[in-house]
């Protein structure tokens, strides 16, 4: 096909488009609510599995060290078979942070002694912290103990299993049963969005069909002609292709106002009057200037896909000639 | 140029349209396909044109074999006729220069040579002077004159005209008739399908009568080719 002839088709298209304008522009709304729909699932989904992933980095896998096993009790040690545990304990909690270091999935490792165990849990009871003064002698009282987050939430249970058979390692401890509802939030939402996503898509997909239909069924006489006078396929279908690409692409264009517009004044209010909701988990949502241009690309891209793809389905049946 | 052997044409429902037409038409013959209506000259030419295909038997244009022809060979050999419709079929939302044009633009012939060969057609043909004047706004005899322009204008090897004379005033049909004449003369075949015999008679030209479905006569008395020999 030469320039001028797919600049002339090019041009038919887009005049296809505004003599067809009452079905056009109901097509436009349409399809501009089906694409902002898909985009409100897609920024959910974005905002779901972020979220999930920055729980994920503060659910902990607490590995709690063996204590070493002595006949006497601490606090009828002398101070040098107190230096004997210590030392042991040490090689002890060195050997598994070792071992937890060479796990994988391993994202952040931070050791916490009997001393600072105990120290957490005086401050955690408050006034009440002069309860365990009197165990506080007795030194085995809080085990020592490593604090783990780890890379893939998914994996959590496996990771614990590999830290649990660490040699020197008592047992874990992790919060499985927050994971699983996180995981299968993620999994819910994201579900959901593609069969959302799969519905709009398909309802996109006919109203462009029957826009495209409509200008076909008032062009056949001319399709009919443009056959007998030896018009390729290809020749027929481009200007209703550019048309169904073109009511696509405005479609995406204004959706993505809609949706950029919308997801801005969203992150504001919660940067201002929101930020006590938000700050409880300080979490937030993913940054505009990080997902404008995913947003644009998948809009347009999925707008002029669309477009192109009803046109092709409803005048197929008009080229069997 | 144009060969049916042994054709047979059955439509669902089982009428016998087209049987036993074997016909050959010659470059630059210039023909007419003769026949009372329903005598099968419509199937005739939607065979040429493959808007039909053949029971039995081959249709050849151009070289293609009809029967075998793929899909995507279908508008190139298209390309090789021009036809002139009974309806003319002009696109009404379009000028009777860019109703010309078009038929260039289909096969995607560049736009200066579009410019430069339109004008001259509609010249050939007498309306350069209505080049901007919508079909709606032609007389019968103009609307037949620029669907011959849009015949004409790719230059291709045969010229179809079904019942080119059918909707106008006896007066243009001569003219009409004149102009596919000249047509020929230059060497292109033209194949002319009427039910008007006394038209027919008027030129010697070869005679082709088809009735219920099968070519009763073939007068090749007094047919001449011009350019070539037949």
């Amino acid at each position: 096909m030469t320039f001028s002839s797919f600049r002339y088709l090019c041009k038919q298209g887009f005049k296809n488009m505004v003599g067809n304008r009452l079905m056009s522009v109901a097509s436009i709304g349409v399809l501009t609510a089906c694409i902002a729909i898909i985009g409100v699932a897609s920024l959910l989904s974005l905002n779901v599995n972020s979220f999930v992933t920055f729980l994920g980095g503060k659910s902990e896998i607490v590995v709690y060290v063996k204590d070493i096993e002595t006949d006497i009790a601490w606090q009828d040690m002398t101070e040098e078979e107190r230096t004997g545990v210590d030392t042991r304990l040490a090689e002890r909690v060195m050997a598994v942070e070792n071992g937890i270091n060479a796990t994988p999935n391993i994202n952040t490792v931070k050791y916490v002694s009997k001393q600072d165990a105990l120290n957490e849990q005086m401050e955690q009871m408050g006034d009440y912290s002069y309860l365990l003064e009197d165990f506080a002698a007795q030194r085995d009282i809080y085990p020592a103990s490593f604090r783990v987050t780890v890379k893939d939430l998914e994996l959590i249970g496996q990771t614990a299993e590999d830290l649990t058979a660490i040699d020197g390692v008592d047992f874990c401890v992790t919060s499985q049963s927050l994971s699983n509802v996180l995981l299968n939030l993620r999994l819910g939402v994201n579900v959901a969005s593609i069969g959302l996503v799969a519905v709009l898509v398909l309802v996109s997909l006919v109203v462009i069909a029957n826009t495209i239909r409509l200008t076909v069924f008032a062009r056949r006489k001319e399709i009919n002609i443009m056959k007998f006078v030896g018009a390729t396929n290809a020749f027929i279908r481009l200007p209703f292709l550019v048309e169904g690409m073109l009511v696509g692409l405005i479609s995406a264009v204004l959706a993505f106002g809609i949706i950029s517009g919308g997801y801005v004044a969203l992150l504001n209010y919660l940067t201002s009057e929101g930020a006590n909701v938000m700050g409880v988990l300080s979490f937030q949502l993913v940054a505009y200037n990080k997902i404008w241009y995913m947003l644009l690309g998948g809009f347009v891209l999925s707008g002029v896909v669309v477009g192109g793809l009803g046109s092709a389905t409803s005048i197929r049946k008009h080229l069997k000639v | 140029m144009i060969k049916f052997k042994g054709v047979k044409k059955v439509y669902p429902g089982g009428i016998v349209a087209l049987h036993d037409v074997d016909l050959e038409i010659k470059k630059g013959e210039f023909v007419f396909v003769l026949g009372h209506s329903g005598a099968g000259k419509s199937t005739f030419l939607k065979l040429i044109l493959h808007e039909e295909t053949a029971t039995e038997g081959v249709v050849t244009v151009n070289g293609y074999n009809l029967s075998k022809i793929k899909q995507k060979d279908i508008p190139y050999m298209r390309r090789g006729l021009g036809v002139v419709f009974q309806d003319f079929r002009l696109i009404p939302t379009m000028t009777a220069y860019e109703n010309v044009a078009f038929a260039m633009r289909v096969t995607n012939i560049p736009e200066r040579e579009i410019k430069k060969r339109v004008p001259y057609v509609l010249n050939l043909v007498g309306l350069a002077h209505k080049a901007k004047s919508f079909p709606p706004e032609l007389s019968g005899g103009e609307q037949q004159r620029v669907a011959l322009a849009r015949a004409l204008v790719h230059s291709p090897p045969i010229i179809i005209a079904d019942e080119p004379t059918g909707n106008i005033d006896p007066e243009l049909s001569v003219e009409i008739m004149e102009l596919l004449k000249a047509i020929n003369s230059v060497g292109t075949t033209v194949v002319v399908v009427t039910h008007e015999h006394d038209l027919a008679q008027r030129f010697n030209k070869r005679m082709i009568n088809i009735e219920n479905g099968t070519v009763v006569a073939d007068s090749n008395a007094g047919a001449e080719v011009n350019g070539y020999d037949i």
